[in-house]
Formats: structure tokens, sequence, C-alpha cells
């Protein structure tokens, strides 16, 4: 699971009843997020602040575009559109894609998003829940894939930086980061609350979702911890008058390795009294998500029993 | 760029007062009080013999220094409707015409309002409409909003595509058209030759009016009351704005640009009071950035102990535009555990603002205040 740095208070909800959100993309020019749903354009900003300013029509669908700004594809015309960089809307007097046609099967939809990067002359489609095409935008012909097996559609696919885009599953959260340009292949894995929709935030790079109860929703590319393992003494055997290596090891929802969080040591009595020293009581996790310490045993040859703990600092 | 609400003048014009009201049911067609039509504007407790029917043109009028406002009313008297012209001092908004419009000699007859609308300034500071009685645009006379003898027109209707539109701009120095019918902005050039057109512009919302500004740019305002600057000549959205309190009961936003004072004027066409008055109103606006809101710091980056923490704010306006140059000063509530490394920070041309705090190497809860100030002048 990622880690959540903020939930909002705010509801970021349309205001037409029974009305839903459809689509959602970062706008890198606003820092906001442009959400469409069925009756309405809006500004998302991360706090869920909402400010509605036009009402789409069914001709426009958005998908993710290269550099965080949205785009649209006319399902009439098969082609796609740029947005205007001031209000977000369709810019019909120029076309992404004047030498192919996107046809109806190759279009996104609200279910399941595509991406279109007209500076390398990509288009990225998914023909199923585990795996993305690559086409080149130019004479439309299948280059390559992403085997993600995510087993569920990305409901957005978002641009992160070049030749990177992230994919965000609705109902599993599942998320990823993945290469589609020099070697495809998924880059990170993650895991966020089932949400309505969501995107990525390519600036700060967050992913940000705004979720079935309306509360916006921002997650950081770190992973949150979910288990920490007991400490475990390399070699077993303590002995006093000795540095005793002692180590735990923190790991995300996924069994994921879990570096650069502070651990903090401590020496709890059980009824023989406090036995013994620590060498550090705080240190960081490592790349592989172990914190490593040295139990120093007891130099008056007394013996006994005593606990460390270790605890992660949220 | 933004919008900033100048002043408003509510009620901008008011109807003509009945002085009295007759109880439900009301009125009878032919009664004691004589033939009297639309008799629920007189039930009481409303007691006006007027009533808004529809705004058939708003603009500004240049040679005379005025915003005028062709109203269709809704009336007691014969023969049940009535068409008066309304002037505002194009300065303050101010009724220049109150005694007259008042006393129903504002009258401009039927044909202007029935069959121009949507009139607004072009090009040369003549008055130009689109036709409900035929597919012309034309220039028309300011009073009477009928065309203007011997005056300009183009006919969209014989170019290809073949085009009806409701709203206009027209710029006739270099040959330019912007126009709409109702979600689409199209821009044709050589409308004095061979017509083309060279654009569009899908606009957010159905548009509610049109507004020349100058050569390059019109302004757009929709039923929601989203305002939008235009470039018709590239074409490209120049910004986005909208008016100030949009209110969910106003009938309809027209729009219009005041050319000498380089402002916006809105008329905001409302339901009428209970009692039946006028309350339509004049809302006056300077293109510059007015700050709305500050929205609530959200951290961007780990909230793990002793880090490094980034939190962004926006401070933007009532579109949620980006207001910049604002100083955005920030201040750590007590008790305060760990520091924040700049207690204020300027914002960017999106309105976002950064602020940096380091965290201490332990589990603590802080709260941090945003402000800023705001001139008012």
């Amino acid at each position: 699971m990622n880690e959540k740095v903020f939930e909002s208070a705010k509801l970021a909800q349309p205001v037409a009843t029974g009305d839903y959100w459809q689509h959602l993309c970062y706008v890198s020019t606003w820092d906001a997020f442009l959400a469409q749903s069925v009756h309405e354009w809006s500004k998302v900003f991360r706090d869920g602040t909402k400010v509605k300013f036009g009402k789409p029509s069914g001709s426009y669908t958005p998908l993710g575009r290269v550099k965080g700004f949205p785009a649209y594809w006319n399902q009439w015309t098969f082609k796609v559109y740029p947005a205007f960089e001031i209000n977000g809307l369709p810019n019909p007097n120029e076309v992404l894609n004047p030498n192919w046609d996107i046809s109806y099967s190759l279009g996104p939809n609200s279910v399941s998003s595509r991406f279109i990067d007209d500076i390398n002359q990509v288009y990225l489609h998914q023909p199923t829940a585990n795996r993305i095409d690559i086409y080149n935008l130019g004479n439309g012909q299948r280059v390559g894939e992403i085997a993600h097996n995510a087993g569920e559609y990305f409901t957005s696919l978002a641009w992160v930086q070049p030749g990177q885009v992230a994919g965000l599953c609705k109902t599993s959260g599942k998320v990823m980061v993945m290469d589609y340009l020099s070697s495809p292949r998924v880059l990170v894995t993650g895991r966020i609350d089932p949400f309505k929709v969501a995107a990525y935030d390519s600036t700060f790079k967050l992913f940000f979702s705004i979720g079935t109860d309306h509360k916006t929703r921002v997650y950081c590319g770190e992973l949150w911890p979910n288990g920490l393992s007991v400490p475990v003494f390399e070699p077993a055997i303590v002995y006093g008058l000795k540095g005793n290596r002692v180590r735990i090891r923190l790991t995300g929802q996924d069994g994921e390795p879990l570096s650069g969080w502070w651990v903090n040591w401590e020496l709890e009595d059980v009824g023989s009294g406090i036995i013994g020293s620590l060498d550090k009581y705080g240190n960081l996790t490592d790349a592989d998500g172990y914190a490593s310490n040295l139990y120093i045993g007891p130099n008056d040859g007394s013996t006994g029993q005593c606990k460390i703990k270790a605890r992660v600092v949220l | 760029m933004s919008l900033w609400p100048l002043n408003t003048v509510a009620p901008c014009m008011e109807y003509v007062d009945n002085g009295s009201c007759v109880p439900p049911p009301g009125p009878p067609l032919w009664g004691p009080l004589g033939l009297t039509y639309n008799g629920q504007l007189i039930t009481c407790p409303k007691h006006y013999r007027q009533s808004t029917n529809s705004v058939a043109n708003f603009f500004y009028e240049p040679g005379n220094d005025r915003i005028i406002a062709h109203i269709v009313l809704n009336t007691t008297y014969w023969p049940s409707w009535d068409v008066q012209r309304y002037e505002f001092n194009a300065e303050d908004g101010a009724w220049c015409n109150r005694e007259e419009a008042l006393a129903r000699q504002a009258w401009i007859g039927i044909w202007g309002a029935a069959y121009t609308r949507a009139a607004t300034m072009g090009s040369l500071g003549k008055i130009y409409a689109c036709r409900n009685s035929e597919t012309k645009i034309r220039e028309v006379s300011w009073e009477y909003a009928e065309p203007a003898t011997n005056g300009w027109w183009v006919d969209p209707y014989t170019w290809n595509p073949k085009s009806i539109y409701g709203y206009a701009v027209v710029n006739r120095i270099d040959n330019l058209l912007a126009a709409a019918a109702n979600w689409t902005l199209d821009c044709w050039r050589n409308i004095g030759t061979t017509p083309e057109r060279f654009a569009q512009l899908r606009l957010p919302n159905v548009l509610n009016y049109l507004a020349y500004e100058s050569r390059n740019y019109c302004w757009v305002i929709t039923q929601d009351g989203v305002i939008l600057k235009a470039d018709y000549q590239i074409p490209r959205w120049e910004m986005i704005s909208t008016v100030q309190n949009p209110e969910v009961d106003a009938l309809k936003y027209f729009i219009t640009y005041d050319t000498k004072r380089k402002r916006v004027v809105v008329f905001r066409q409302r339901p009428d009071a209970a009692d039946g008055a006028c309350q339509h109103q004049l809302e006056f606006y300077y293109p510059m950035v007015k700050a709305g809101q500050l929205t609530q710091p959200v951290p961007v980056t780990s909230l793990k102990a002793g880090n490094h923490i980034i939190l962004a704010a926006h401070l933007i306006g009532d579109a949620g535009e980006g207001m910049t140059p604002y100083t955005v000063a920030g201040e750590m509530i007590s008790p305060v555990e760990g520091r924040l490394v700049t207690p204020f920070s300027g914002t960017e041309l999106n309105g976002r603002v950064c602020l940096q705090y380091q965290a201490p190497n332990e589990a603590c809860t802080e709260t941090l205040k945003l402000g800023v100030t705001v001139e008012e002048s």
C-alpha cells in the first residue's frame, strides 16, 4: 500500500443528483486536476476544492497525454485533439494523430483509458486487463506490448516522466509505473484505496484519487509499512560481553521491502530487569527493508530474560 | 488573468408600479379595472404592471457611452407586451432614461426585438446582430435594433459550410467573423470576399451571450455564468473566469465589453421579487486578478518522521484561476514539534505556493495555518 499523505474533509462531488465522475486528468500547468462527469467539467484541487467550469459533450473522451496534459478522442472523427492549457477544453483545430484514425475499438472509455505520446509518436491501448499494446501513432502499427498482469483495466493511464506512464486500477487499487519507450515493462507496483476516479500527479510524483465517498486522497510513491518482523538474532545464540547482531525487516502490503523508515529500539524488562544494552536506539531501514542493531550482552555474568522491542515511527 | 468585480448595481432598473394589487385570484381580463392582461402581475402581493419576458439585446454603445438593454416585457396593459430600451451610464451603471422608460416612452417597436437577437458592438464602433427572421448578420441601429439603412451585412447561410448563427462578433477591418449557434464558436476569415471557416472553439457550456472587445478578442458568457476571453484570430482561449456569486436561480447572463474603460459589463437577469419588483442587476468587472480562496495545504511528499516535507496550496479565484503574485505566509500552531523551513513563499502562475517543513524524528501531529493579504483596491 502506498503511503497516504492526505485525505480531504471537503467532498469533491458533482453538482447534479445522480451524477458521477468518469475521468480525471492531472493538468501540469494548473497543478490541479480536470474532472469530467456526465454533466460537468470541473477543476479539482488536492484538498478537495472543486470549481465547475463547463459541461462536457459525448463527442470528446479524455485520455492521458505526454507532459501531463489531457487530450480528447472524438468518437465521430477518430481523431485525438489536445486541450487548451487555460481551461482544459478540447482544441479541435489541432490533431495529434493526423495520419492514423484511432477507431472505436481502440479509443478510450471510462473503464479503460488510453494514452497518447505525440512527441514520440506512441499510442497505448489496453486490449486485455493484463496487457498494454504499443502502437506507432504515425502508421497505426503495433510495435510492442507491456505485460503487466494487473488483472484489471487501468481506468487511468497518465504521464509520469519521459517514456513512463502510470496505470491505476479502480477496483483493486493497484497502481503501476511502466516504461513504454526504451524497454517496455513494469517498473514499480503499488496499491492505493479503491476509488471512483484517479490520476497521476507528474509534478510531485503522487497518486491522486476521488473515492466513492467523494473525498480526495493523495498517495506518495513510497509504500506504507504493513508488516514488521520480530527481531531476529544472527547468529541465534546470544552471548554476554559481545555485540550480538539483531535485525528486523519492514515490508509493505505485498511483502515489498521498505527502506528509509526510522526504527526505534528499546530493551524491555520482563521480570529480570534490563540486562545488557543496545548499540543504537534509532536507525533507518536499508534498501532491503532491514534495520540492524547490536545487542551488547551483560558483562557481569548475569542471566535472565529481557525483551528487545523495535518500533517504526509512522 | 481573472476578473475583478468593480461594482454591482442591483437592481439596475424598475418596472412600472401599479400602485395597488388585486387579491387572488387576481383581476379578470375584463373587469372594473378595464382590460387587464397578465393579471398575475398585479395579483397580491405583486403590484407591477410589467415583468421581463426576455432580454433581446445587451451591448455597449460607444457613440453615447452607454450600456443598452432592449427588453421584451409582459404587461398588464394593451397589447400585453412591450419592448423598451433601457440605457445605463457606462461609468457607474446609473439608469439614464428612467423617466422615459417608466413613462413607456422608450418603446423600440416590436420588429427590432422580435427579429434581432444578441446585438453587440463590433468593429468601427457599430452595432451588429444576428436575425431571427433571416440568416443574415446585419448592422443594426442601437436605438431600435432594426437594420441600419444601407447598412453592412453578410449571410453565412451562403457560405461553405452553410451556417446559421445566433451570436456573432464582427471585425470588418480584418474581414473576420466569430459566431456561434450554441456550443461552438466558428471563426471565419475573408468574410468580404471568399469566406473560409478556418477554426473552431468548443465552448465549455451553452452560450448565453457574446461580446466584441477588439480586432483580436471577444468575450463569452455561458448559461452558468462562466466568462471566457478568446482570441478569435488564432484562435485560442485566453482566460476563464466567472461572475461573482453565480446563482442557481439567475435566469440568464448577458455580457458586453466597455471599450472605453476596458472592462466587462454583465447583465444578470434574475427572477422578480415576491412583490414583482425587478431584480436584474448590472455587474462591472475589470480584467485583473481577484483572489477568491486559499486551498488547504496538502503534503506532497512522504510524511515520514525526520523528513523534509513539502506542502502545496493554491491561491485561486472564483473559477479556480491561479493568482499571482501574492505572498502566502505560513504559521505553525502551538504545540510545535518540527520547524517550518519556509515561513512564507510567493504564488506561482497557477496560484500554487509550496512551503517546506522539517519533521522531527518522532511521530507528531502538527497544524499549519496559511494566510494571505489581498488588497481590495
